[in-house]
C-alpha cells in the first residue's frame, strides 16, 4: 500500500518513520565519509595546488562578507544590551558584556552560518556538478582517489579558514560593539576595552574558537557528503545544495547546544 | 586473449540493461562495440575499470579477474587501462594543459613545471596546443574531446576504452582520431575497445565488431562479416534505415 492511499491516521506515523529513516541514512553517510577522510590522513598526501586554490577561494574571498556580518553582530549586541545598561547604570561593563556574548556564542555561530551559506553551498554545488558531469568518474578512471584529491583539501580548507575567519570576525565584532557603545551609550572606548580585558578570561575566547572548529568540520562534512551523493542531473544538484545548507545549519545548532553545555 | 567478458549481467533497479554479454578481445586488437543508443555500450565498458560492478558474470583483463577487485585494487588496473568518456569530463576549474598535466603530476611524480611541459607536447599530438590555456567550458565539444583523449593517453596505457570518440567531431578531426586509434594499435601495440556509431570509423579501422542488442551480443565478427550478414537487425543498423525489425 502506498502512502497516498493510506487512511489518514496511518499517514503521519508512516511519514515520521520515512523521515527518521532518511535522516538516519544521511547521518550514516556522513559517518562513512568521515571515516574515509580520516583514513586518507595517514599518511597525508595532499595536493598542494588544490589545497591552495580552496584556501584562497573559501577563506580570502569570504573576508568581506564575514567582516560586514561581524561588524553588525557586535553593534547589535550593544543595542540589545542598551536598555539594561542604562537602567542599571552598568556602562563600565558594556565591553565585557558584548565581548562575552560575541566571543563565546554569537560570533562563531553567525559567522559559521554565513560561511555555510556561502562556502558550504558552493562546495556542494561544485562537487554535485562534478558528479553529474562524470568528472568524479573521470578522476577515478585516471586512478586518482576523489576523496584524497578533492575532498580532503576542501575539508581542511574549510576547517582552517572558518577558524581564522572567526578570529578576524571576533576582532571586527568587538570593534563594532565599541563604536556602537560610544554612539548609543556614550561609553568611552578606553573603559570599554578595560572591562573587556579585565573581566574576560582566555577561556571565553577559546570556547568560541573550539566551536568554530567543530562548526567548520560539520559544514565541510555535510557539504561534501551531499555534493558527492547527487543523483538526477541539474535538479539533483539544486536539491543537494538545499539539503546541505539545511543539514549544516541544523547540525551547527545541535552541536552548539552540546558544546556550550560541555565547554561550560 | 587480453580482455574477456563472461556472462556479464547488469541491472539498474528493475531495468535490466545487460542480460548476458560475453566476448573476447585479443591483444593489440581494435575492437568496436556498436548498438542503438541506450543499449548499454557505455555501461558495459565502464565495468572493465570498475566504475560499475556487474550483478553477475566475470570480467578478465590481462588474465586477472577484475570484476571482484576492490576500489583500491582497481587503481593499478586503471593505470594500464585508460578511458575516454562519451561526454567531455575535463575538469572545469583547470585549463586544458592543467587537465593533461594532472595524471602526470599524480602518477609520474613530475613537478608542476615538467608536467605542464609534457602536457603541451601531448596537446600538440591532438592539435590542441594553441588552446592549452583555455578552460574547457570555453571550448566546443569536439575540442574538449580531443583534450580528453590527450589526457587519457598521458600514462601510456596498454588498453584504451574510447566511448564514442568521434561523435561531435568534424569530419577531418574524426578521421584524425581514427588514424590515431589505428596507430596506437599498430605501432604501440595498444589494445582498444571503441564504442561508436560512426560508420566511417567502424568500417575504416575496426579489426572486429560486436553488436549489442537487447542485453545480448547480437553479432560478433569482422567488418566484412557485418557487410555480408543476412541478419535483418544488423543490416538495418549498419545501413541506418528507419524501417525494419529493430526495436529500440
Ligand atoms: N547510473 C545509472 N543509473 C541508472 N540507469 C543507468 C545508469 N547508467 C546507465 N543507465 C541506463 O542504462 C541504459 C544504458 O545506458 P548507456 O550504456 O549509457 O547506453 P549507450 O549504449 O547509449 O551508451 C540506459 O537506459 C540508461 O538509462
Ligand atoms: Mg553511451
Amino acid at each position: 500500500m502506498s502512502a497516498a492511499t493510506d487512511p489518514w491516521p496511518l499517514r503521519a506515523p508512516r511519514l515520521l518513520g520515512a523521515t527518521a529513516l532518511s535522516i538516519g541514512s544521511q547521518v550514516g553517510g556522513l559517518v562513512v565519509l568521515l571515516a574515509r577522510i580520516v583514513a586518507r590522513l595517514f599518511p597525508p598526501r595532499l595536493d598542494r595546488a588544490e589545497l591552495l586554490r580552496n584556501l584562497h577561494k573559501m577563506g580570502v574571498r569570504s573576508l568581506p562578507i564575514v567582516s560586514v556580518t561581524a561588524l553588525f553582530v557586535g553593534a547589535i549586541m550593544v543595542i540589545q544590551a542598551a536598555p539594561l545598561v542604562t537602567r542599571f547604570n552598568a556602562r563600565e561593563i558594556v565591553g565585557w558584556g558584548a565581548g562575552f556574548a560575541t566571543l563565546r556564542e554569537v560570533g562563531p555561530l553567525l559567522i559559521a552560518l554565513m560561511f555555510s551559506g556561502r562556502v558550504g553551498a558552493n562546495n556542494t554545488a561544485e562537487l554535485g556538478t562534478m558528479v553529474v558531469t562524470s568528472q568524479i568518474d573521470a578522476l577515478r578512471a585516471l586512478a586518482i582517489d576523489p576523496i584524497g584529491y578533492l575532498v580532503l583539501p576542501r575539508v581542511l580548507s574549510m576547517v582552517v579558514m572558518l577558524f581564522f575567519l572567526t578570529i578576524i570576525g571576533d576582532v571586527v565584532a568587538i570593534g563594532g560593539a565599541m563604536v556602537a557603545g560610544k554612539v548609543l551609550l556614550d561609553v568611552d572606548p578606553r573603559s570599554f576595552l578595560n572591562s573587556l580585558f579585565l573581566l574576560l578570561d582566555q577561556w571565553d575566547l577559546m570556547t568560541g574558537l573550539i566551536k568554530s572548529v567543530i562548526f567548520g568540520a560539520m559544514i565541510a562534512l555535510t557539504s561534501c557528503h551531499f555534493g558527492l551523493s547527487v543523483t538526477g542531473g541539474a535538479p539533483g544538484v539544486g536539491r543537494a545544495v538545499n539539503a546541505s545548507v539545511v543539514a549544516a545549519a541544523s547540525g551547527i545548532f545541535i552541536l552548539d547546544y552540546f558544546s556550550s553545555f560541555l565547554l561550560g | 586473449m587480453s580482455i574477456r567478458f563472461e556472462n556479464v549481467r547488469k541491472a539498474f533497479g528493475s531495468k535490466v540493461v545487460l542480460e548476458d554479454v560475453g566476448f573476447e578481445v585479443g591483444s593489440g586488437e581494435c575492437f568496436f562495440i556498436i548498438g542503438a543508443s541506450g543499449v548499454g555500450k557505455s555501461v558495459l565498458i565502464k565495468h572493465l575499470i570498475g566504475l560499475l560492478r556487474p550483478d553477475g558474470g566475470s570480467i578478465y583483463l590481462d588474465g586477472e579477474e577484475v570484476s571482484r577487485l576492490t576500489e583500491k585494487e582497481f587503481f593499478s588496473v586503471r593505470k594500464k587501462c585508460a578511458m575516454v568518456f562519451q561526454n567531455s569530463t575535463l575538469f572545469d576549474s583547470m585549463t586544458c594543459a592543467e587537465n593533461v598535466a594532472l595524471p602526470l603530476r599524480k602518477h609520474k611524480r613530475l613537478g608542476a613545471k615538467a608536467a605542464l611541459k609534457e602536457a603541451l607536447e601531448r596537446l600538440d599530438t591532438v592539435h590542441m596546443r594553441e588552446f592549452a590555456n583555455a578552460y574547457p567550458p570555453e571550448l566546443g565539444d569536439g575540442m574538449q574531446k580531443r583534450v580528453a583523449i590527450a589526457r587519457a593517453l598521458t600514462l601510456d596505457p596498454r588498453y584504451v576504452l574510447f566511448d564514442e570518440p568521434t561523435t561531435s567531431l568534424d569530419p577531418v578531426s574524426a578521421r584524425r582520431v581514427d588514424q590515431m586509434i589505428r596507430e596506437l594499435c599498430d605501432e604501440v601495440g595498444v589494445t582498444s575497445i571503441v564504442v561508436s556509431h560512426d560508420l566511417r570509423s567502424i568500417f575504416g579501422i575496426a579489426d572486429r565488431i560486436c553488436m549489442l542488442y537487447k542485453g545480448h551480443v547480437r553479432m560478433l565478427g569482422t567488418p566484412e562479416d557485418f557487410q555480408t550478414t543476412d541478419d535483418p537487425v544488423v543490416q538495418q543498423f549498419i545501413n541506418g534505415r528507419a524501417e525494419g525489425p529493430m526495436e529500440v
